[in-house]
């Protein structure tokens, strides 16, 4: 490889690395700007947006509304995501593959799809639109990471272990309690993360299924859709920030847990 | 040492009772759970379908439902049924997708974005894994990755909305520009093919980055210089070596993407106009207004999403072909 | 002997898929006693073990525990208690807390579990490890611990895993040692299982050798060393003469064969074979004596030394005996032995018991 060459791919990285930070950099730099209209050049700076959204109930709000859909449908993906992942980790059946596809499929469905799909399936289910049938979709949606991701650290396990519990005493329910159990928690860790990740900043099926009450993407959308302020940025700005936090964190600690064990 | 005298002495023991007995030694010998235990493992069959219950269970009724759901909803004439009619089955729903400009225009328009915006992508971040996975040292390669990755944890429509900043009429981009001196009006790059574009590759770069970058890093570094000593310059290696035992990482990377870039709803909206109407939309447009339209909008989201499994499978085929022959 | 059996396996079969792993296998094992299943790998050892634990369900076939029927029980609900291959320690757990992990599950009492965990400890002295985590020990601390786990319930019968393969051979004879006199002082039933024949005649009190899921032969490491009842037997223990040669006849309780025009004279430990096939027999190394006249032992040939190797206690001879159509037999000697004999034809003799015509 050329000398040239690798000043240019370099380069190229630098770009990317910008064409990815900067647009969010500047729309948190926008939510500093003592105006009313959006746009460059910023002639003052306020805080006056930021904070704004301390005082704004309905911003409160959609934030506290996100926040409770996450953490219940990752609560649900987590459950069953883990039970299957044991379910497809364990011995050979017959349909193995086909309960494997299917456990994916909600991953490889288009958004738009999905959305509707899950729109239709509540219908017929009866559950009105609204926090239930939000939590219902994310947490089917979520649940083939939570798989995907458990079956991988399962797949480490020896043998030995669980069969070493039941030797000692164990019922198979005890020996996947005390042993398996503990032996997925770096694993489970990371997949709620990325779970409550997905589901605090998905739009498309909160929007479809939701009843009056907005997510928080979906009152940034509705508020879009009337004109872009610098209230906006502030509000965008303060779940970029929880998201990149919350997503920092999650990665260094799953990787301090994977070196530990 | 008398270990076995002192141990049995103990065999017969009569076991602790009450609260001196750990959690696990309690809920162990406690007669209810033990019953329950020995009913469900009685044999290891009934074990195992009470293992299988939940998730197939789940997986029928949670993920093949919703899309059978769908398929039945399209093929009917009214949903909900209104009290005192009859539903009955259909191919209609179908049949207006043909029958109307407004429809299939989207519809193509959506796979010919999906397939130049997956090509964007791959294009723009085929070079950045290339760098990653093999000019930077493993030590500060999960340092540079993970800083490419946190802007992926920000939502879809945060960081549409960062896209609607940065190029607005007063955005940053035209600023910069007019600072340049190369235009004196802003150009309207908002509400267009190109902003949508923008923001879609935006959106979907990780999804082709990360595909890439596991191939390039399994690749040994061996075989690039092996071909270098057989005398191949930079673009032959490139063209003969890494592009060719990449294809798998391309393959799954352009399938993931044109996959997501199909499904956006609001990046389109926000940041399109309406010469770029995509299907997404014109889906979504019957679910919005009066709940007989329903059936015509899940027989469009059924055309969608064939559309889009018979495509990726057919590309995935291409590509699988394509290695085959490489390897002959 | 029976009626004191702990363990009866009662014509046990296992197939995994079309593979025969054990094939109607029929054992008794006594209380107290170090039993070691010797074989090479897919002999059908492991899968023997792996149905006392209760891991594995035979295809047909009883065993019974104590004189209880325990074939279809599960794990957890049989007297036995298993040393793993790769020990199986909790990682997440102490080694109290792994120790304790059996005395929980069986509703002892808090107290109850610290005084045996005291005791176990100490007598395996692990008492300093107490608080560590399994990966804070050495490759021996681990094997102690997974040793004590597994004594620490007070099990009818330990199984052994080849526990002593991820150790690095100092340590192994070591260790071997240590488990023969935990084994005489908790007088314990060990079910020990390894591919290694140094192993089994060093620690057990009886050896069963497996081969293709069939047990070659059961006894004593003497028995098997000095009178092997097949050629699987006599190959896989130790070096040994093998004679091949024809049956005569049987002679009183001697078995007479003809090698190469020599008449020798062996017994069957494994059954006299059929007449008229050519049959083997072997002599071990050491057994042959060597005599200037022709000795009075029971078989006595004359050869010629052809090569010397030097072993340091010891010396092994390569002997070539002429009137056997140039056969050649080795031979172990002491090293003065081996000194004085020179190139001038010897007499070899041995005697009747130190050959055995194999079964097969």
């Amino acid at each position: 490889m050329t000398r040239g060459n690798r000043i240019l791919l370099s380069c190229t990285y630098w770009a990317f690395v910008a064409y990815v930070f900067v647009p969010l950099v500047l729309m948190v730099l926008m939510g500093f700007k003592d105006s009313k209209f959006i746009g460059f050049p910023i002639r003052s700076y306020t805080l006056e947006w930021y904070m704004g959204i301390f005082e704004n109930a309905e911003v409160i709000s959609a934030f506290a509304y996100s926040v409770a859909i996450a953490v219940l449908s990752t609560l649900i993906s987590v459950f069953v995501g883990t039970w299957i992942a044991v379910l497809l980790e364990g011995r050979k059946f017959w349909g193995r593959a086909a309960i494997f596809g299917l456990t994916v499929l909600p991953a490889l469905i288009p958004g738009i799809i999905s959305a509707i799909a899950f729109r239709i399936y509540a219908r017929y289910l009866g559950i009105e639109p609204g926090m239930g049938a939000i939590v219902w979709s994310h947490a089917v949606h979520n649940v083939p990471f939570v798989v995907l991701v458990v079956m991988a650290r399962l797949s480490t396990l020896p043998k030995s272990q669980i069969e070493a519990a039941r030797d000692l005493g164990a019922d198979p329910l005890i020996a996947f309690l005390r042993i398996t159990l503990p032996y997925l928690i770096p694993a489970i860790m990371g997949a709620s993360i990325f779970c409550l990740l997905l589901s605090f900043d998905d739009f498309v099926r909160s929007f479809f299924l939701g009843g009056y009450e907005p997510t928080l993407p979906v009152l940034i959308f509705a508020k879009l859709k009337s004109g872009m302020s610098p209230e906006i940025n502030a509000i965008a700005t303060a779940a970029l920030v929880l998201t990149a936090v919350v997503g920092v964190w999650a990665e260094r600690f799953t990787r301090r847990m994977n070196k530990e064990s | 040492m008398t270990y076995d005298a002192s141990a049995r002495e103990d065999r017969g023991a009569v076991p602790a009772t009450g609260s001196d007995r750990t959690f696990w030694g309690r809920l162990a010998s406690w007669a209810p759970y033990r019953a329950l235990v020995q009913l469900a493992t009685a044999t290891p069959r009934r074990q195992f379908l009470i293992l299988a219950a939940l998730p197939v269970l789940w997986v029928l009724t949670q993920h093949l439902g919703p899309m059978l759901q769908m398929l039945r909803v399209s093929l009917t004439d009214a949903y909900p049924v209104a009290a005192g009619t009859e539903q009955h089955f259909t191919f209609d729903n179908y049949l207006r997708f043909f029958g109307d400009r407004l429809f299939w225009m989207p519809f193509f328009r959506t796979l010919g974005f999906a397939f130049v915006f997956t090509l964007c992508t791959l294009v723009l971040t085929y070079p950045v894994a290339y760098f990653l996975a093999r000019h930077v040292s493993p030590k500060n390669r999960m340092l540079l990755l993970l800083m490419l990755l946190i802007p992926f944890w920000v939502g879809e429509i945060v960081r549409t909305y960062a896209i609607m900043i940065l190029l607005g009429n007063t955005g940053a981009v035209n600023l910069a520009l007019k600072w340049l001196g190369l235009i004196d009006r802003p150009i309207p790059f908002m509400y267009t093919s190109f902003s949508m574009g923008v923001g879609i590759v935006y959106l979907t770069a990780l999804y082709m980055l990360l595909p890439l970058y596991s191939a390039l890093e399994k690749l040994p570094k061996s075989l690039n210089e092996a071909a270098a000593d057989l005398g191949a310059g930079a673009w032959t290696r490139f063209r003969r070596v890494t592009l060719p035992l990449t294809i798998e990482g391309i393959s799954s990377g352009c399938t993931l993407v044109f996959l997501i870039s199909t499904g956006f709803y609001a990046t389109p909206v926000l940041l399109g106009g309406p010469s770029t109407t995509v299907f997404a939309e014109t889906i979504a447009g019957f679910f919005h207004v009066a709940g007989d339209e329903w059936p015509t909008g899940a027989a469009f989201a059924v055309i969608m999403f064939l559309a889009a499994l018979i495509l990726t499978t057919l590309f995935q085929k291409f590509m699988t072909g394509l290695r085959k022959g490489e390897r002959k | 002997m029976t009626s004191d059996a702990l363990v009866r396996i009662q014509n046990v079969s296992k197939q995994f898929g079309d593979t025969v792993a054990l094939n109607d296998l029929t054992l008794d094992i006594a209380r107290g006693e170090f039993v070691t299943f010797l074989g090479p790998s897919g002999c059908g050892k492991s899968t023997t073990l792996r149905i006392l634990g209760g891991f594995e369900q035979p295809s047909s076939g009883r065993v019974i525990l104590d004189g209880k029927d325990v074939t279809r029980l599960p794990p957890e609900k049989r007297q036995v208690n298993m040393v793993f291959q790769d020990y199986a320690l909790f990682p997440h757990m102490t080694v109290k807390q792994n120790i304790a992990f059996g005395l929980e599950l069986k509703g002892m009492s808090k107290t109850e579990i610290r005084r045996r965990q005291d005791e176990i400890m100490s007598f395996l002295e692990l008492d300093a490890y107490g608080d560590r985590y399994p990966a804070q020990l050495s490759g021996g601390q681990r094997q102690r611990v997974a040793l004590a786990r597994a004594l620490a319930p007070d099990p009818a019968l330990l199984l052994l895993d080849e526990p002593l393969g991820a150790l690095d051979a100092k340590l192994r004879g070591q260790v071997q040692q240590e488990l023969k006199s935990i084994q005489r002082r908790t007088n314990k039933t060990f079910f020990f299982v390894t591919h290694d024949q140094e192993e089994a005649l060093t620690m057990s009190d009886r050896i069963v050798v497996m081969n293709k899921g069939k047990v070659e032969q059961d006894g004593t490491p003497e028995e098997l060393y000095f009178h092997p009842a097949s050629r699987f037997v006599a190959e896989f223990i130790g070096e040994t003469n093998l004679l091949t040669g024809e049956l005569r006849g049987t002679e009183g309780g001697a078995v007479v064969m003809d090698w190469f025009g020599q008449t020798l004279r062996g017994h069957a430990p494994g059954g006299v074979p059929q007449a008229g096939t050519p049959i083997t027999a072997s002599v071990r190394l050491e057994r042959l004596g060597f005599h200037i006249e022709r000795p009075a032992t029971a078989n006595a040939v004359q050869g010629r030394v052809v090569g010397k190797t030097f072993l340091g206690s010891r010396m092994a001879l390569d002997l070539l005996v002429e009137e056997a159509q140039g056969a050649t037999l080795k031979a172990y000697v002491d090293a003065d032995t081996g000194q004085s004999v020179g190139e001038a034809p010897v007499w070899i003799g041995w005697e009747e018991s130190s050959m055995a015509v194999l079964r097969d």
